[in-house]
C-alpha cells in the first residue's frame, strides 16, 4: 500500500492548510532531515529518527534508528507495531503523526502541536510584566492578615474575658486580654498585671469606685460626701465642657477614684497628687459650696487661709470641748495650769539662778530652756504631754518631811492622799519640845515660867493633829505648792478643807486637717516660731500664724521660696492621723536609701573577711 | 500617573503632565504636612499632661482619633485610583495628600503613644502603621526614580514589542538549527523552551538568572567549537550554520536583559505594594482591636 503522508499547517489567522504527498514505498523516514519523506522541522526531533514500514501482514512496525524515543498512544517506546486500520497517533518531538488507512492507503497525518517555542505560546500579556503568580496575592493576603489579627487582638482576648467572668482569681497563667494593657500597673497593683477583670469587671464599663473599695475600704477614707465633692468642684467650663461632654457620652461618671489614681503609667510609685486636683475644688469653694464652713485655698504662698487651730473651750474631761478659732483673732486658751513661760526662760532672777545651782545635777544650762521641759514624742513630730514628775519637780518640790535621809513629798495628782498624807504627818509628830522643859538647863526663874512652859507644851501636844487642817489649807491656797501651778476649787463649806485641783487638759496638736512635724523643722529655733520668751501668761497660745510659715514656704510653683510646697506636704486627700501620703513616701525613700547603704556596707564585710582569713593563713605558713 | 485621558484642555494638561505627585501645586501638602507636624510637636511640647502624656489623656485621644481618621482616608486611595481625574480634586493631588499625610502620620501616631511602648496590642498596631509608612516610603522612592530607569532601558520599545522580539528570535533560532546535529540542536531547544518570564520572585527582583538555557546554550556551543577549525565552503563564505545560531542567542540573549530588567524594574515597581497593601488591611484590623479593647476595659 501507498503511504500518504498529509501535513497540517496553521496560518496566522488559525487557518488550516493540508498538503498531501504519496509515497509509494515500503519504507519512509521521519526526521529533521528534509530529505525524510515526513520531514519534521523540530529540533526535538533527530535529523534521522525513525522508519515506519509496512508489514506483511497489513500492520506498520515503526522504529527508532537513532537511539531516541517517539510515542504512539503517549506511551513511550523505542520500537512499536500498529495495525493502520485501527489507527493510532505518533508522537515526535512538538508533532504527531496520526495513523490511518483508507482505500488509497496508510494516511500519516502530520501537524504541529506545540509551540516552537516557549515564547511563541499563548500568554495573557495583562499580567506577563507584573508579579502575579510569584507572591502571595494582596487580596488574599490581605484578608488573612486581617483575619488573623482579629483572632489574635480581638476574639481571643473577648473569649478569656467571657471564660473568667465572676470568678474570684484567675489562675497564674497567660490571659489573653492581658495583651490589652496599655502599660505596666503600679508598684502596689503588681499583682494584679494578670487579672484585667480585678477592675475592669463589665465590658465597655469605666472602672468603678466599688472595684477599688473591694480592698481598699480600710484606707481610703472619704473626703467628702461624694454629692458635696461634686457640688465642690462645680460645672466644667469652657474647654473641660468638651470633655465632660465626651467623659458623659463614653459613659464615664465624674469623681471616680480612678481619675486621681490613674493607673496603667508603668511600674514603680504612683505619683503624688498635684496641686491642680486640691485647687480644682478648694479654689472659690464659697462660690460653689455656699454653706461650707471652710475657707478657700489655692496656693499656700497666695492663697491660704490663716491657720484655725482648735482651741480648748474647757480643760478637764476625756472629750474636752474645743472650737476651731483662727488665730487672726488671737485666740487665748486656759488649759487648767498657770506657767509664765518669760519668767521660766528669763536670763536673770530666781529660775535662772536656780537653775544654775541645779545645773550639774539636771544638765541645765545658764538659765533654763525649752527642751529642760518639753520632751519630743518618738517620732519627733509633737510633744509629750509636760509630766509634774519629770519636767517640774526638780524645781517644784513637794517635800514636807524627812525621815532618815529619806525624803517624803506630796502625792501629785491625788488631792486626797496630800490631805492625808499631812494629817497622818502632824498625828505621828509632836511639836518641836522647849528646851527649858524640864531637866536642869538653863531657865527663867520662878515656878511660874516652868508651869507656863509645860502647859504651852501639854497644850500643844493635844492640839498637834489639828495643825494638819492649817497646813492642808497653806498648801492649796496662795503660797501654797498646789495653788503655784493648778487652779484650786474651794472647799464645800467653810471650815472643811476638801480643796480640790482645777482639771487640767494639755494639747498635743491643734491642727487636725494639717500636718506639721517637729523633727523636719529641727534646723530652727524654737523661738523662730513660739514666742515663749515675752509670754507671762498661760493661756497665751504660742503658736506662729500663716505669715511665719511663709517666711520659707511658699506654693507648689513659688520659685523664690526656700521650700516651694504642694498641698500635699501638709494635707492628704484621704487624710487620717498620720503623716500625709507624700511625706510617708519621703521617709520611704530615705529608709530605702539608708537600707541600700547599710546593705552595701555588709556586702563589703564578707570580702573584708575573707582577705583576713587569707592573711592568718598567709602567716600561718611561714 | 495622571497624565493619561485628561479630559480638559491644551494648558491643562500641560499642568497635570508636568512634575509628579511628590512636587504637587509647588509642594503643597509638604507644606501642609509640615506645619500639622510642627503643631503637633509644640503642642505636645507645651501641653501639661499628669502624670505624663500618654494615650489615654484628653490629648492622647485627640491625636488617635486624628491618626485613626487619617489612616481611613489613606487606605481609601486605593478605592479612589481607580478613578482618574483632574482638577483640583486630581487623582494626582490625592497622591500627593496621600504620601504627605501618611508621612506625618509618623509624628501623630509617635505622640499618640506618648513613647510608652510594650509588649501589647497598642504597640503592634503602632508597628503595624510604621511599617505601612516604611513600605510606603519605600514605594516613593521607587516611585521617584524607577520611571526614569524603566524608560532607559526600554528604549522606546513596548512590552508587547519586547515579547515580539524574542518570539521572532526563537522562530529564527528555530530555524537555523534545523541543519544542526542532535545534541546541538538539544541545545538550542533548551532555549527555546525556556519560559522567558518564568524563574521565581528572587530572581525576578535581583535580576539574576543564573540558570539561564541560552547562555548555557552558547556557552556550550561555544566551547565545543573553540579549537574546531573554521572551514569555508565552495564559494569561500563561512556557512557554518553553528555561526548563524551562535549570531541568533547572542542576540537573544540581549533581549532577553532587557526584558529582565524591565521585569526588575517593574517589581520593584509593585512589590513594596506587597507589603503595604496587606499590612494596611492587618493595621485597621489591629487598629480595630486597639480601639475596642480601650472601650471594652473602658
Amino acid at each position: 500500500m501507498t503511504f500518504i503522508v498529509r501535513q497540517i499547517a496553521v496560518t496566522a489567522d488559525g487557518r488550516e492548510i493540508i498538503r498531501s504527498n504519496p509515497f509509494d514505498q515500503l519504507e519512509i523516514g521521519v526526521g529533521r532531515n528534509a530529505e525524510n519523506p515526513i520531514h519534521l522541522p523540530d529540533l526535538a526531533v533527530n535529523p534521522d529518527h525513525a522508519v515506519i514500514r509496512q508489514l506483511d501482514d497489513g500492520q506498520i512496525q515503526i522504529e527508532s534508528n537513532s537511539g531516541q524515543r517517539f510515542t504512539v498512544d503517549g506511551r513511550s517506546k523505542m520500537s512499536a507495531t500498529v495495525h493502520p486500520s485501527k489507527g493510532a497517533e505518533l508522537g515526535f518531538g512538538g508533532h504527531v503523526i496520526a495513523v490511518s488507512e483508507d482505500p488509497e492507503g496508510i494516511i500519516l497525518t502530520v501537524k504541529r502541536v506545540e509551540a516552537l517555542s516557549d515564547s511563541a505560546e499563548a500568554r495573557s500579556e495583562g499580567s506577563l510584566y507584573t508579579l502575579k503568580g510569584l507572591l502571595p496575592g494582596k487580596r488574599i493576603s490581605a484578608w488573612g492578615f486581617v483575619a488573623l489579627a482579629l483572632a489574635a487582638f480581638l476574639i481571643w482576648p473577648i473569649y478569656t474575658w467571657a471564660t473568667y467572668r465572676g470568678v474570684e482569681e484567675r489562675p497564674d497563667q497567660f490571659h489573653a486580654d492581658t495583651m490589652w494593657t496599655s502599660g505596666a500597673l503600679s508598684e502596689a497593683h503588681h499583682s494584679l498585671e494578670g487579672d484585667c477583670q480585678a477592675c475592669h469587671v463589665d465590658a465597655f464599663v469605666s472602672v468603678r469606685d466599688k472595684t477599688c473599695m473591694n480592698c481598699h475600704e480600710d484606707d481610703a477614707h472619704d473626703h467628702a460626701k461624694p454629692d458635696r465633692l461634686l457640688t465642690a468642684r462645680g460645672d466644667p467650663e469652657g474647654f473641660a465642657k468638651v470633655g465632660a461632654a465626651f467623659a458623659a457620652a463614653f459613659n464615664k461618671p465624674r469623681g471616680r477614684c480612678v481619675e486621681c489614681h490613674t493607673e496603667h503609667e508603668g511600674a514603680g510609685a504612683m505619683q503624688a497628687t498635684a496641686q491642680k486636683f486640691c485647687a480644682d475644688c478648694h479654689d472659690g469653694l464659697d462660690n460653689r459650696l455656699v454653706d461650707t464652713k471652710l475657707e478657700n485655698a489655692a496656693d499656700f504662698g497666695e492663697s491660704h487661709p490663716q491657720f484655725r487651730p482648735a482651741v480648748l473651750i474647757r480643760p478637764g474631761g476625756k472629750n474636752p470641748p474645743r472650737k476651731r478659732i483662727s488665730l487672726d483673732e488671737e485666740p487665748t486658751e486656759y488649759n487648767g495650769l498657770k506657767f509664765p513661760h518669760d519668767l521660766h526662760l528669763s536670763k536673770t532672777g530666781g529660775v535662772a539662778q536656780m537653775g544654775r545651782r541645779l545645773g550639774s545635777k539636771y544638765d541645765f544650762g545658764p538659765s533654763l530652756v525649752c527642751k529642760d521641759c518639753h520632751t519630743p514624742d518618738p517620732k519627733g513630730v509633737r510633744f509629750e504631754p509636760v509630766d509634774m514628775k519629770d519636767n517640774c519637780s526638780m524645781c517644784h518640790s513637794l517635800a514636807f518631811d524627812e525621815i532618815g535621809g529619806t525624803v517624803r513629798t506630796l502625792r501629785h495628782g491625788e488631792p486626797g492622799q496630800v490631805r492625808a498624807d499631812l494629817r497622818a504627818y502632824y498625828r505621828s509628830t509632836g511639836p518641836s519640845r522647849p528646851i527649858n522643859l524640864g531637866g536642869m538647863k538653863r531657865r527663867r526663874p520662878g515656878a511660874t515660867n516652868d508651869n507656863r512652859v509645860a502647859s504651852d507644851y501639854a497644850r500643844a501636844v493635844k492640839f498637834r493633829p489639828s495643825r494638819a487642817n492649817l497646813a492642808i489649807s497653806q498648801v492649796f491656797s496662795r503660797g501654797g505648792a498646789c495653788f503655784d501651778c493648778h487652779g484650786v476649787t474651794p472647799p464645800s463649806s467653810r471650815g472643811k478643807v476638801d480643796y480640790g485641783i482645777k482639771p487640767v487638759t494639755q494639747t498635743d496638736r491643734y491642727m487636725h486637717k494639717g500636718w506639721f512635724s517637729h523633727e523636719a523643722h529641727n534646723d530652727e529655733q524654737c523661738s523662730s516660731c513660739h514666742n515663749a520668751e515675752t509670754s507671762d501668761d498661760a493661756r497665751d497660745l504660742l503658736l506662729p500664724g500663716i505669715k511665719t510659715c511663709r517666711e520659707c514656704h511658699g506654693g507648689e510653683f513659688a520659685k523664690t521660696a526656700d521650700v516651694p510646697s504642694t498641698c500635699a506636704m501638709c494635707h492628704d486627700y484621704h487624710a487620717d492621723d498620720g503623716a500625709p501620703w507624700l511625706i510617708k513616701e519621703q521617709q520611704k525613700d530615705k529608709q530605702k536609701k539608708t537600707e541600700r547603704a547599710a546593705n552595701e556596707n555588709s556586702l563589703r564585710k564578707p570580702d573584708q573577711k575573707l582577705k583576713v582569713k587569707i592573711r592568718k593563713r598567709k602567716i600561718a605558713s611561714r | 500617573m495622571a497624565s493619561a485621558s485628561i479630559p480638559g484642555g491644551v494648558a491643562k494638561k500641560k499642568m497635570a503632565a508636568h512634575g509628579g505627585f511628590l512636587k504637587h501645586a509647588g509642594y503643597r501638602w509638604l507644606k501642609i504636612c509640615s506645619a500639622l507636624m510642627l503643631v503637633c510637636i509644640v503642642s505636645y511640647l507645651f501641653i501639661d499632661v499628669s502624670p505624663r502624656h500618654n494615650g489615654g489623656s484628653w490629648y492622647g485621644y485627640a491625636l488617635g482619633t486624628i491618626g485613626a481618621l487619617l489612616i481611613l482616608w489613606l487606605t481609601m486611595l486605593g478605592v479612589r485610583k481607580r478613578a482618574m481625574t483632574s482638577g483640583k480634586w486630581s487623582l494626582k493631588a490625592w497622591t500627593s495628600a496621600h504620601v504627605y499625610l501618611g508621612l506625618s502620620l509618623i509624628v501623630i501616631g509617635t505622640l499618640h503613644t506618648g513613647f510608652q511602648f510594650g509588649w501589647n496590642i497598642h504597640t503592634a498596631a503602632y508597628a503595624l502603621m510604621m511599617l505601612v509608612i516604611i513600605s510606603g516610603i519605600f514605594g516613593i522612592y521607587f516611585y521617584a526614580t524607577i520611571p526614569q530607569a524603566l524608560s532607559n532601558n526600554r528604549d522606546e520599545m513596548t512590552e508587547a514589542q519586547m515579547l515580539d522580539a524574542l518570539r521572532s528570535l526563537d522562530r529564527q533560532l528555530h530555524e537555523a538549527a534545523q541543519p544542526l546535529s542532535a545534541e546541538h540542536a538539544g541545545l538550542v531547544l533548551q532555549s527555546l523552551e525556556q519560559n522567558p518570564f518564568g524563574g521565581g520572585f528572587f530572581q525576578r527582583i535581583s535580576g539574576k538568572y543564573p540558570n539561564c538555557a541560552t547562555r548555557h546554550a552558547q556557552a556550550d556551543l561555544r566551547r565545543e567549537r573553540a579549537y574546531q577549525p573554521r572551514m569555508s565552503g565552495k564559494d569561500g563564505k563561512f556557512d557554518d550554520p553553528l555561526d548563524k545560531v551562535d549570531a541568533l542567542l547572542e542576540k537573544k540573549e540581549a533581549t532577553l536583559a532587557r526584558v529582565r530588567r524591565h521585569l526588575r524594574l517593574k517589581s520593584l515597581l509593585q512589590v513594596w505594594l506587597f507589603v503595604h497593601v496587606p499590612a494596611t488591611f492587618a493595621l485597621i484590623a489591629s487598629l480595630s482591636a486597639h480601639i475596642i479593647s480601650v472601650f471594652f476595659y473602658w
